[in-house]
């Protein structure tokens, strides 16, 4: 025999023939089909070659003109955030919030920029995580009707919202191809980078070119987070599944990290699939659902959420959707960013009552 | 009101504006080339398919003439100033061209060159015999100094513009191609002046994208642009179909010492006085604008101006600075207007 070696026939493409000996390898025959449809907001965005041959004079000119022709509101001033178009659809004309046990909101595309401790009024010192809301506008509404993407979501009664496409992330056009700028058309926003999609009610459907900051999320709400966990790259069981090895010495040959035994013998005798073994460690999507917002500075649109659970590394992108754990959801809930009744009372930096504040009187210990 | 232009079939303009003109270039196909051959042969042509065949059977039979008529062949001397380096080559007189002294030096310099400069001054185009020894100098758009060749391309492009439009209009259309007046970069669009059979032509986007596709498809067939001079007699028997270019050949040939320039691009044959570039394939990106009415003519035709703006191939630019400059395109041409009665030394700015 050659050695146990066995020759994939697929892979070489050819047939192998030693003497009359052919080895066959058995499979489908083909690559996995693609089954996806792309949304229609996905376009080659960048352009492959920018061209280098404006004069200096002219590339100022253009960067003029870009910043004329988009919505001043873009050139990120949180402050003009407030004049907002909410849809002008009966239901929202009429009832500016919405029940949240039997509706969706719009969510929100954030940064996870840092994780700082702040402290609670009883002396316990907590975790926070620090989440940017980052120039996010609303691109584009499609109704429930005609809504029908090729990946679902995994939501109860998914054919009753609409899709709502929110951008973030501003980008100068001269960089983006024309068809990928044609998306922001409508909204005639700046184009941004990133899209995503969030499922919403039709009562809780917003004007495209409305912006989101983070007067969205009260103070005391809970929030769902999804983003992709920090790529750990290959690793071993012990950092992996957090596997206890083998002591360091006493005897112990070349067994320091490893993964022991896989599996046990009789009639099932075979390792199991879904056995524990080193591999790829992160960098997969993930929800941690109710944390808490303690904080929100409007002027920044920053929130520190409770915890450091938010997936990810610092600097990358988090989806913020509104909790769907029933303890900790709203009932009732205003759908934009901030109703118009309640500007006047807006202040910038809204904490927690819990939360003791740094400029706060400093706190006493009773004696024991 | 009836479209006027056969819109052609939805995927093929789709197909040149999915990617820009310039792309396109560098990523032609067999399928694509065979799709546009295929085209061709049933495209209907405003003027009518004889009368074009027979314009283009008397430019073969006066070239052969004017080749045979060479006799002995002499030798020249073309001094090449240039990169790699300068260079003597010795060709045939009236029978070489730049081109062929392209050819001589390598495969990118017979690619990239538009124009020649002939002894530092003459514009020459590039498929236009020599006479006699000059120095020779083969100019692309990258030169440090592209005015020449710049203006060379605008009034390709408005030559282009008149082939391509021959072949996006009907024939019910009535179409006559009037002239188009000498390039000016600066006014930010070439210009071809058309008479349409009817007053209220107001052309909708879909039309303007088809012509521009026409041009677009035109680059990708990569014509070459012949140069003929011809004795006004010939040029009236190969225009006599053509009403107003019958009217303006005495002018012209008086201006020129009775011969007249005519240029050919494929099937397409008009009257120009100045280079054109070598060939259809360093037209990039283009679009056409806008179709301005001008004036009124006769009982039911009208004058109408089109406008274009285009970039030659291998210039890339952003889509927000074309925009800008296809904004400005749509403008009205401040240049000469057809039915303007011009004055005996502005006819020297007829092409």
């Amino acid at each position: 025999m050659l050695g146990g070696v066995v020759f994939k026939l697929r892979d070489l493409g050819l047939m192998k023939l030693t003497g009359s000996m052919v080895i066959h390898v058995r499979g489908k025959g083909h690559l996995n089909r693609p089954r996806i449809r792309n949304p229609h907001w996905f376009l080659r965005k960048k352009l492959s070659n920018i061209g280098e041959l404006t004069t200096s004079d002219n590339k100022v000119f253009i960067n003029q003109l870009v910043r004329e022709n988009y919505n001043e509101a873009d050139v990120s001033n949180n402050l003009k955030v407030y004049e907002q178009n909410l849809m002008k659809t009966e239901a929202s004309i009429s009832s500016p919030s919405i029940v949240i046990s039997q509706n969706r909101r719009c969510g929100t595309i954030a940064r996870k920029i840092g994780e700082y401790p702040l402290w609670l009024n009883n002396g316990e010192k907590i975790r926070t995580t620090l989440l940017q809301i980052i120039d996010n506008h609303i691109i584009s509404y499609i109704p429930p009707e005609k809504y029908s993407p090729a990946h679902y979501p995994n939501v109860k009664n998914v054919n009753k919202f609409g899709c709502l496409l929110v951008g973030a992330g501003t980008i100068n056009p001269t960089w983006l191809t024309k068809e990928y700028c044609g998306i922001f058309h409508e909204s005639r926003v700046m184009p941004k980078k990133m899209l995503a999609r969030f499922l919403v009610s039709p009562e809780a459907a917003l004007h495209p070119g409305t912006a989101l900051n983070v007067a969205h999320y009260r103070v005391g709400e809970f929030v769902d987070v999804r983003g992709k966990t920090i790529d750990y790259g290959f690793q071993g069981v012990v950092k992996r599944f957090g596997f206890k090895g083998m002591p360091a010495s006493h005897g112990v040959t070349k067994t320091h990290r490893r993964v022991g035994n896989i599996g046990g013998g009789g009639e099932k005798g075979r390792v199991w699939p879904g056995t524990k073994m080193p591999g790829r460690m992160g960098s997969r999507w993930r929800i941690n659902k109710g944390l808490q917002v303690l904080r929100t500075y409007l002027k920044y649109n920053v929130m520190w959420v409770q915890g450091s659970a938010v997936p990810g590394p610092t600097g990358g992108i988090v989806y913020l959707y509104d909790t769907i754990l029933p303890h900790r959801k709203k009932k009732i809930s205003s759908i934009a960013s901030l109703s118009y009744e309640n500007i006047d009372k807006v202040t910038d930096d809204i904490w927690s009552e819990k939360l003791h504040r740094f400029k706060d009187i400093r706190m006493t210990h009773k004696n024991e | 009101m009836k479209s006027v232009i056969t819109i052609t079939h939805p995927c093929e303009v789709f197909c040149s504006f999915t990617m820009s003109a310039a792309t396109k270039l560098h990523k032609t196909s067999w399928c694509a080339l065979r799709q546009l051959q295929q085209y061709r042969t049933k495209a209907n042509f405003s003027a009518s398919s004889s009368s074009i065949a027979k314009r283009n059977e008397l430019f073969n039979q006066e070239q052969k003439r004017q080749r045979d008529a060479v006799g002995r062949i002499d030798k020249i001397e073309v001094r090449y100033l240039g990169l790699p380096e300068d260079v003597t080559l010795v060709m045939n007189a009236n029978i070489s061209t730049p081109y062929n002294c392209a050819q001589h030096l390598s495969e990118g310099h017979k690619r990239r060159s538009a124009l020649a400069l002939i002894d530092g001054s003459v514009p020459w185009d590039m498929h236009r015999p020599l006479q006699e020894s000059c120095t020779l100098q083969l100019l692309h758009f990258q030169v440090s100094e592209p005015h020449v060749v710049n203006k060379a391309f605008w009034r390709t492009c408005s030559f282009m513009l008149g082939a391509a439009l021959n072949r996006a209009f009907k024939p019910e259309a009535n179409l006559q191609l009037h002239s188009f007046p000498g390039p000016n970069i600066k006014s930010g669009s070439f210009v071809h002046d058309i008479v349409l059979q009817t007053r209220n032509w107001q052309p909708t986007k879909e039309e303007m994208r088809t012509v521009s596709a026409e041009m677009v498809k035109l680059a990708l067939e990569d014509h070459e642009i012949e140069r003929l001079d011809v004795t006004q007699d010939i040029a009236q028997e190969i225009f006599k179909d053509s009403k107003y270019k019958s009217e303006q050949l005495p002018s012209i040939a008086q201006q020129t010492h009775g011969r007249v320039t005519l240029y050919r691009l494929g099937d397409h044959i008009d009257i120009s006085r100045g280079p054109m570039v070598g060939a259809t394939r360093f037209l990039g990106k283009c679009t056409i604008s806008a179709a301005h009415k001008v004036a009124d003519e006769g009982e039911t035709d009208g004058f109408y101006r089109i406008q274009g703006v285009a970039l030659p191939s291998g210039i890339q630019l952003n889509h927000v600075a074309f925009g800008v400059l296809e904004e400005r395109s749509k403008k009205l041409n401040p240049a000469r207007l057809p039915n303007e009665p011009f004055e005996e030394h502005q006819q020297l700015q007829l092409s």
